[in-house]
């Protein structure tokens, strides 16, 4: 479960705020989409929630804890896949996995068993010994991704997790996001790709400017104008007619 | 009752299982802890049985002597309390299933009692092998009746009452003391060998008075054993007999143990439990009060929520920061060279150094020759070869100057990391430290070698290093986050004009100033008056006051880390 109320940040010396008076929450067993053209906030949030960039106001609580309280027992229970690639380069896969399950204290034969499963599901399975430096784009996004569940989190928090994956892993990734929202888990991801939110998601936000312009769940907004998701966005966000 | 017994088994069976994750794992640390039981057993074995058979000999000296059986039941406590108040300590006082516990419905007294029992039988244990190796041989050695070895096992029940209540009263205020500090896993563990390390030196200081001093002066031991050892004996009996009546609970038992009809036994024998008794209800009136408190302050912080199943906190975190931070910069050959370009710079400076001074003249002497024959060298070229060391040691690491910019932009992993900051800075200081100490000991090693100088001062140099390198990298690393240089794409251009060796540098200044205005009074006054003593207090003080300053640092430092980590924008 994610909670943020009322959250804006600005940057250093910018004038406007990357996000504004943000109120949201999101329940357990959900898989919402964030969705936002570019610089709407998006990654902005997401830093918030993962305990990355510390709001200039306003509340977040994961799971009941506030991260401003407790931090440590709040970033413990959160997974997060960056949107960036800057992972250690100088590790091996194996060797970064086995770092992140220990600074999560997860015991040995657990990270051990997680780290064959979700290796096996990415194919990542040959590649874990070889350097980090040495991975395509996509087999770091991946590496991200395995690395964000070796902890089981009840909060998984993705930023744009769709680009740069091939469709069979893009297909398992989505499917992944299934099974953890339906035993209980938060999923929680931006995108700008309208087609996959729109299959994968229970509920959707649409940011703009750093505020929150529309939360809905899918249904609601099939049934209620008779819009589509893309033109609801293109109204939102100010392009539509 | 049944609860409290259910409890005592619950607590005691608990610390001898290991807390491995799997059933492969567990047996496999169970054979390896058995094996190192094993290897200590073995280790101990020789000290064991001299010791036995010196008391045997004792024990045939003195035909039995009350008093000498005393002093050794003392001797027996002293080991007790000494193993027994870390467990008291850690069993007892410092509660860490707080949380645990209290849900359980048993009332606070019951589980106290229950966990002094656990202490107990844990004390029985240390009892059971001094008794072994003590009293045993001494009855044997002493030719004493039936009736010792028969209250032997009366003995072994009764004799780690004394230790307890000494203990309990010692380790309340020391576990207040790490309580205090339960945060702080360094300062915890280090606390506590110093505590451990001041028990033994306290306990070794006592045997010295009590026994082992009193027969130096009676000849020659060479001359006539028997007679001497008998010398001994008997200003020892002298001697105990003064003392021994303070510890009453002994002197009974020891009276009962050997007096000479069954009733005076028997009376002697109900007296010292009595007595006995009486201790352990004053253990617990005492101390009951502070385990409450003690539980009030656990159970009031420790109310952080479970995790999600792990334990967040683990042992490893800090080790593994440090191994994997290594791994990372060994492998960047840029950042690896500029790290560990010292290792070899100072080496090579104290070599060259050695060539330019220790090269003798046309006259055959050496200027390193000529001025070690100065009584006053050995005083002041190690505080000068400090002072220039500190200057290059802390100029130079760049493991130590720039351990943020280093994370470049991957720094946002390491503020989504469950990891305290203070923890993360914490690793980063001490791989700096590591790698500084290895370096400062090859060339502690180089000076102590080529320029004649005493190892101890060598071996105090080396401290001083290591202090006084560890506080000022925990400034320059608190300096790194306060201003890091993120986003780079070359580690050496990003490092032109960076302000953070100038920094060391004036840190270092600082740190040689202090250290001249230490040394040197010490050092005038050792010229002036002569005496070992000044050199050692001038050492004692100094690395006194670089153990302050790291300590100091270091809490600047941890204190900050989380406001400065929250200011940095990625
Ligand atoms: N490190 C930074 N320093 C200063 N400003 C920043 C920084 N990161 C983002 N911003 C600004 O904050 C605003 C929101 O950026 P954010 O990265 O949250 O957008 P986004 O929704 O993730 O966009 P995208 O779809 O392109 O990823 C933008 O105006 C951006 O310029
Ligand atoms: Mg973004």
């Amino acid at each position: 479960m994610i909670k943020l109320y009322d959250v804006s940040k600005t940057y250093g010396k910018a004038k406007e705020k990357a996000v504004d008076s943000l109120t949201l929450e999101i329940g357990s067993g959900e898989i919402f989409g964030f969705l936002g053209p570019n610089g709407a906030g998006k990654s902005t949030t997401i830093k918030m929630i993962t305990g990355i960039l510390i709001p200039d106001s306003g509340s977040i609580e994961i799971d009941g804890v506030n991260i401003a309280d407790d931090p440590i027992a709040a970033k413990s229970r959160v997974g997060f896949v960056p949107d960036t690639h800057d992972i250690y380069e100088t590790l091996k896969g194996i060797e970064y996995l086995r770092f992140i399950g220990t600074m999560y204290g997860v015991p040995e034969a657990v990270l051990r068993e997680n780290i064959d499963k979700y290796a096996d599901l990415f194919e990542m399975k040959g590649a874990l010994g070889d350097m980090v430096g040495s991975y395509s784009h996509g087999m770091k996004q991946k590496l991200s991704i395995i690395a964000a569940l070796i902890h089981d989190p009840q909060v998984w928090v993705l930023d744009e997790p769709l680009t740069g994956l091939d469709p069979q892993s893009a297909y398992r990734l989505k499917k992944l996001m299934r099974e953890r929202a339906d035993s209980g888990n938060t999923v929680f991801f931006s995108s700008h790709v309208i087609d996959v939110v729109e299959k994968v998601c229970d509920r959707i936000g649409i940011i703009n400017h750093g505020k929150l312009v529309a939360v809905d769940t899918l249904d609601n907004i099939r049934q209620s104008d008779k819009v589509s998701l893309e033109s609801l966005f293109l109204t939102v966000t100010g392009e539509g007619e | 009752m049944k609860k409290y017994l259910s409890l005592v088994k619950l607590l005691f069976v608990q610390q001898y299982k290991s807390r491995a994750s799997s059933e492969r794992d567990g047996r496999k640390r169970r054979v390896g802890t058995a094996v190192l039981y094993v290897i200590l057993a073995l280790c101990f074995l020789p000290i064991a049985l001299s010791v036995a058979v010196a008391i045997y000999y004792m024990g045939k000296v003195s035909g039995g002597d009350p008093y000498i059986c005393m002093f050794l039941t003392l001797m027996c406590q002293g080991l007790v309390f000494m193993f027994g108040v870390h467990a008291i300590m850690s069993n007892v006082f410092i509660v860490k299933d707080a949380d645990k516990l209290l849900y359980l419905p048993v009332r606070a007294p019951v589980i106290f009692l229950a966990k002094l029992t656990v202490a107990y039988l844990n004390e029985l244990i240390t009892t059971f092998v001094t008794v072994l190796v003590i009293l045993l041989p001494f009855g044997i050695g002493a030719h004493i009746g039936a009736a010792y070895y028969l209250l032997l096992p009366v003995a072994l029940l009764l004799i780690p009452m004394l230790p307890m209540l000494l203990g309990a009263l010692v380790a309340m205020p020391l576990s207040a003391l790490i309580a205090r500090f339960a945060k702080n896993s360094v300062i915890k563990t280090v606390l506590r060998i110093v505590i451990y390390a001041l028990l033994m030196a306290l306990y070794m200081y006592i045997v010295y008075r009590l026994g082992f001093l009193t027969g130096s002066e009676n000849g020659n031991i060479l001359d006539n054993p028997e007679a001497y050892a008998e010398d001994i004996l008997r200003e020892l009996t002298e001697q105990l007999s003064k003392v021994m009546v303070y510890f009453h609970p002994n002197y009974l038992l020891v009276r009962a143990m050997t007096g000479d009809t069954f009733v005076r036994r028997m009376l002697y024998l109900l007296a010292s439990i009595g007595e006995n008794a009486a201790l352990l209800g004053l253990v617990f009136a005492v101390s009951l009060p502070f385990y409450r408190a003690m539980l009030g302050m656990t159970a009031d912080s420790g109310g952080r929520r479970r995790m999600s199943g792990y334990n967040v906190h683990s042992k490893g975190t800090v080790a593994e920061l440090m191994r994997t931070d290594l791994r990372r910069t060994v492998r960047d050959s840029q950042m690896g060279f500029q790290s560990f370009a010292g290792l070899v710079i100072m080496p090579v400076i104290v070599v060259l150094l050695y060539f330019m001074m220790g090269l003798a003249d046309e006259g055959g002497t050496s200027f390193i020759e000529l001025m070690r024959v100065s009584p006053l060298y050995q005083a002041i070229a190690p505080t000068v070869i400090l002072i220039y060391m500190t200057m290059l040691n802390n100029g130079t690491n760049v493991l130590g100057l720039y351990p943020i910019s280093r994370e470049n932009r991957s720094i946002f992993m390491l503020k989504c990391l469950p990891v305290p900051f203070g923890k993360i800075l914490l690793a980063k200081v001490l791989l700096a430290t590591a790698v500084m100490a290895i370096n400062s000991l090859i060339t502690c090693v180089l000076i102590v070698a080529l320029f004649g100088l005493k190892w101890y001062f060598g071996l105090a140099m080396l401290c001083q290093m290591l202090t006084l390198g560890f506080g000022s990298m925990c400034i320059t690393t608190l300096a790194d986050l306060k201003c890091p240089r993120l986003g780079w794409d070359n580690f050496n251009q990003n490092l032109k004009n960076a302000k953070n060796s100038w920094l060391a540098m004036l840190v270092a200044l600082v740190c040689a100033v202090a250290l001249a205005a230490v040394s040197a009074p010490c050092i005038v006054l050792y010229a002036l008056f002569g005496g070992w003593y000044w050199l050692l207090i001038m050492w004692l003080v100094s690395i006194g006051l670089g153990i302050g300053f790291a300590a100091v640092a270091y809490r600047i430092m941890k204190g900050k880390a989380a406001y400065h980590f929250g200011k940095i924008e990625v």
